[in-house]
């Protein structure tokens, strides 16, 4: 199942990458870009600081699962309190 | 902060280079983010279950682990950061085996100019079997393998994943290790000025340029058992600037004569070793200083140091899931004991803690554990003099 579902998100990266490349060759033969100067771009320290923001947001998202775990724990949820509940709206 | 793009470091793509950078994100995110939850789950479900069942605490390392192994969140931070370190390797070795034919000729016309060091391989020596029969850390092939002549895949590999795996806290350079011993040695011993250094395990020379910088009137020497790293930090010196004599030899049984060094160093190599090697190598530093001499052994703290078997158990990660063997059994060493048995005055011995030269870096979390390089911002220092 998850060998599935890795190969079905590897497939759709595959998709974007082939948009972005039309994208490029597009904008290359438009004269605007210098598809090699993609290649060479060497990002600043802001740029790269704003990068790693991005990242970190996004491993955030991707991550999101494990932290709500603790998170619930610590709000003091469990599966047994959720059972719990359930008897006490079925009785009240 | 980037790493310093000296002459014979690989050059990424675009995408090997974004590549890379996700692959440090991750391993930020992961020291910051998801391996203090570590500790938690061990608080507050792992530890009082472990009471339940046996009306006490773990009493070591080994009992944590046993007990966090069943545990699902310590398994899923645990199989990402495996994944990390797969990814780190990967990421970084297809780059470099793209131009692995330019990096070799750059290294080889290191030595048709004038070369202000140099390299002496020995292609008959034997690889110990405690750095041939797992692959170090991970890295495919370990330091040694060679697939051309003349190969300095090893080194190239190892120049840039360190840089991803200390997540750029050992600085633009890779050289917190070595920066961070010599602070040492200046402060403790100001009037201290070495003739002759020798670096044991030196890999690429990440630690062993730092020396060359602290005493420039110094003949530097590093040696290493495997051959492409060694080729690697000898086009990587001179691309410096820096006058490195490096040699392959082991560190546990050097040609050097009795007597030939004012400061021997080691920058994390005794961990990579074996509890009989380890002998052999402090042994040997015993025969190789000069009296009065002082050698200095870089390392993470030993788990003595630690606060509750559940901090050396997160420590003890990599020996089990990094091919780190020896990683453990290292951290447990008694110092003094390993000093006296190889010659050196159990009075002149100091293992102490030492200030990362760069402990104020982005990013620390203050935390020994795993996965988080230096993110204490301290490092283990084993002195003694002879």
């Amino acid at each position: 199942m998850l060998v599935s579902m890795l190969m079905a998100v590897a497939g759709e990266l595959a998709v974007t990458r082939d948009r972005l490349d039309t994208l490029e060759r597009l904008i290359e033969k438009h004269g605007v870009l210098d598809r090699d100067e993609i290649e060479s771009f060497a990002p600043d320290e802001d740029v790269q600081a704003q990068r790693e923001v991005w990242r970190e947001e996004y491993l955030e998202r991707i991550l999101r699962i494990i932290h709500h775990e603790l998170q619930s724990r610590e709000s003091g949820e469990s599966d047994e309190g959720y059972e719990r509940f359930v008897e006490e709206v079925t009785r009240s | 902060m980037s790493q310093v793009q000296h002459e014979i470091l690989p050059k990424p793509s675009h995408d090997e280079a974004a590549r890379q950078e996700f692959v440090q994100s991750f391993k930020v995110y992961l020291a910051n983010r998801v391996s203090p939850g570590n500790r938690q789950t061990y608080d507050d479900r792992v530890l009082p279950a472990f009471r339940e069942k046996h009306g006490r605490d773990p009493a070591n390392r080994y009992e944590v682990r046993k007990a966090m192994a069943r545990d699902r969140y310590y398994q899923f931070w645990s199989s990402l950061q495996r994944t990390s370190q797969e990814m780190m390797w990967d990421s970084v070795s297809h780059s470099v085996d793209r131009q692995l034919d330019e990096l070799i000729e750059k290294a080889r016309r290191v030595n048709q100019g004038k070369p202000l060091g140099s390299l002496k391989l020995d292609p008959g020596m034997e690889l110990p079997r405690y750095h041939a029969a797992v692959d170090i850390h991970c890295q495919p092939g370990g330091y040694h393998t060679e697939l051309k002549e003349d190969d300095v895949a090893a080194g190239a590999i190892y120049d840039r994943a360190v840089y991803i795996y200390t997540m750029g806290r050992a600085g633009p350079l890779n050289s917190d290790m070595g920066d961070s011993a010599v602070n040492w040695v200046r402060n403790q011993y100001p009037d201290f000025k070495p003739e002759t250094i020798l670096d044991m395990g030196c890999t690429v020379g990440h630690s062993t340029l730092p020396w060359v910088d602290a005493y420039s009137e110094a003949e530097v020497y590093g040696i290493d058992v495997a051959a492409p790293v060694l080729r690697y930090a000898h086009a990587r010196a001179e691309a410096l600037g820096k006058r490195v004599h490096f040699f392959q030899q082991n560190a546990e049984k050097t040609n050097f004569e009795d007597e030939s060094f004012d400061l021997i160093v080691s920058q994390i190599l005794l961990h990579e070793t074996s509890a009989k090697a380890i002998r052999n190598i402090v042994r040997e530093c015993h025969r190789l200083l000069k009296p009065g001499g002082l050698m200095v052994h870089l390392e993470t703290p030993p788990y003595a140091a630690m606060e509750d078997p559940f901090d050396e158990f997160i420590m003890d990660w990599d020996t089990y899931n990094n091919n780190e063997p020896f990683w453990g059994p290292s951290h447990d060493i008694d110092y003094h004991d390993l000093a006296a048995e190889a010659g050196f005055d159990r009075d002149k011995v100091l293992p102490t803690l030492a200030p990362s030269a760069l402990a104020d870096a982005k990013g620390r979390t203050g935390k020994f554990q795993c996965g988080d390089f230096a993110g204490a911002g301290e490092w283990f220092l084993f002195t003694a003099r002879k």
